[in-house]
């Protein structure tokens, strides 16, 4: 039994997969080095699309720290506030983006500008409706007190087979209007 | 001729999903579009292909304790190559194929063919080998998406360009579209695999 040649014989392996391991690591930084810029820029111009869907007459925005709230600015006037929720779906989280119009944001007097859906994961042909116009627009110019579906008393029809799916997202939007109340009145109140 | 018989036995004879029933995971799952089916399939083909040259090419002084991480680390760095690639080059792809790029890690067609072909045989033979399987897993996860596609939503698109159905895309039958409309056609497509086999051979 000589020990020598078999540490020898035992090192070999433990060292290729060192070497395999590093040059995998040098390989991953690299790529993440020459993507790292592109994704990230891809994820703000997304962003800025959706805001100016939601928006139109959007030619500049400004983006709250503190409250991830953005403050959508036409000619240096703010004409709205847009931030973005995330409601319980069907197959997993909706992100949404909501657009609030600026008033005196006094109760009663809270108006969505619209929403729309930043990612899903919901059942294709069905869950995906929500993508739609039809479901979608019905939010535009609403009032915040009828943000619910027209079977518990509000404004918005749900999609026929996709209960779920619209409930998460009316459920989101109508919620989301209560959490983010105090931070919208409060900008308000700075940019005006 | 050997490179071609590499390449032919994949997309029939050995077809990874239709014949061998691996990488069933990524069949079922984002076979809902022909565009999915699109994507995955170029993923697929770019790791399997980058895998058996890599694998090949360093057979001789591999290891055999540690062969198995040794392809694992080789796999997940060709797969989060292309999972970076796509989030960045192609971000609306990668949105729809989601979790199943990062997937492919433990896919078994790659590491079975990294394990049973590509660690055994030449450079050549093994391009040939991973080019079979790539595309006889694109085969057959065309033909699920096709039909998903086709009777789940009545019509069928690549790239926005496509037919529809009139009759069927007004009122589609929703259920080819839900996972378990993805097992009723692997189920048929097999089971006409076995009746074709079964056959020509009797």
């Amino acid at each position: 039994m000589s020990k020598k040649p078999s540490m020898k014989k035992e090192l070999i392996p433990v060292l290729f997969l060192t070497i395999v391991v590093c040059i995998a690591v040098i390989a991953l930084t690299l790529t993440n080095d020459a993507t790292n810029k592109q994704i990230e820029d891809g994820k703000v111009s997304a962003t800025v699309a959706l805001l100016s869907e939601l928006f139109p007459e959007m030619t500049d925005y400004s983006y709250d720290d503190a409250t991830a709230i953005y403050i959508i600015k036409q000619n240096s006037d703010v004409i709205g506030y847009s931030y973005s929720i995330s409601g319980n779906g069907y197959g997993g989280a909706i992100d949404i983006l909501v657009g609030v119009q600026k008033t005196d944001l006094s109760d009663g007097n809270i108006i969505l500008q619209g929403i729309s859906i930043i990612s899903q994961k919901e059942t294709p042909g069905l869950g995906t409706k929500i993508l739609e116009d039809t479901f979608l627009t019905q939010f535009q110019d609403l009032n915040s007190d009828d943000i619910a579906l027209s079977q518990n008393g509000g404004q918005i029809d749900a999609i026929t087979g996709a209960t779920i799916s619209s409930s998460a997202v009316t459920d989101a939007v109508s919620q989301s209007i209560a959490d983010k109340i105090e931070d919208l009145r409060q900008l308000n109140s700075e940019v005006s | 001729m050997a490179f071609f018989k590499n390449f032919n036995k994949g997309i029939l004879k050995e077809n990874p999903v239709l014949v061998l029933l691996l990488g069933l995971c990524p069949t079922l799952a984002v076979s809902t579009s022909l565009d999915n089916a699109l994507g995955m399939t170029a993923a697929v083909l770019f790791v399997l292909i980058s895998a058996n040259i890599i694998v090949s090419l360093i057979r001789n002084f591999t290891p055999e304790k540690v062969r198995i991480p040794v392809f694992i680390v080789i796999i997940a760095t060709l797969v989060t190559i292309v999972d970076l690639s796509m989030q960045a080059f192609l971000p609306d792809l990668s949105e729809s194929l989601g979790m199943f790029i990062p997937l492919i890690v433990v896919n078994c067609i790659i590491l079975g063919r990294a394990e049973a072909f590509a660690s055994k045989n030449s450079l050549k033979d093994s391009v040939a080998d991973a080019l079979g399987m790539g595309v006889g897993f694109g085969v057959a996860i065309f033909l699920v998406s096709f039909f998903r596609q086709l009777l789940g939503t009545g019509e069928v698109s690549l790239f926005g360009v496509g037919l529809s159905l009139p009759g069927l895309s007004a009122n589609p039958m929703a259920i080819f579209i839900l996972p378990y409309g993805a097992f009723m056609v692997l189920g048929c497509l097999l089971a006409t695999m076995r009746y074709l086999e079964v056959r020509k051979n009797g």
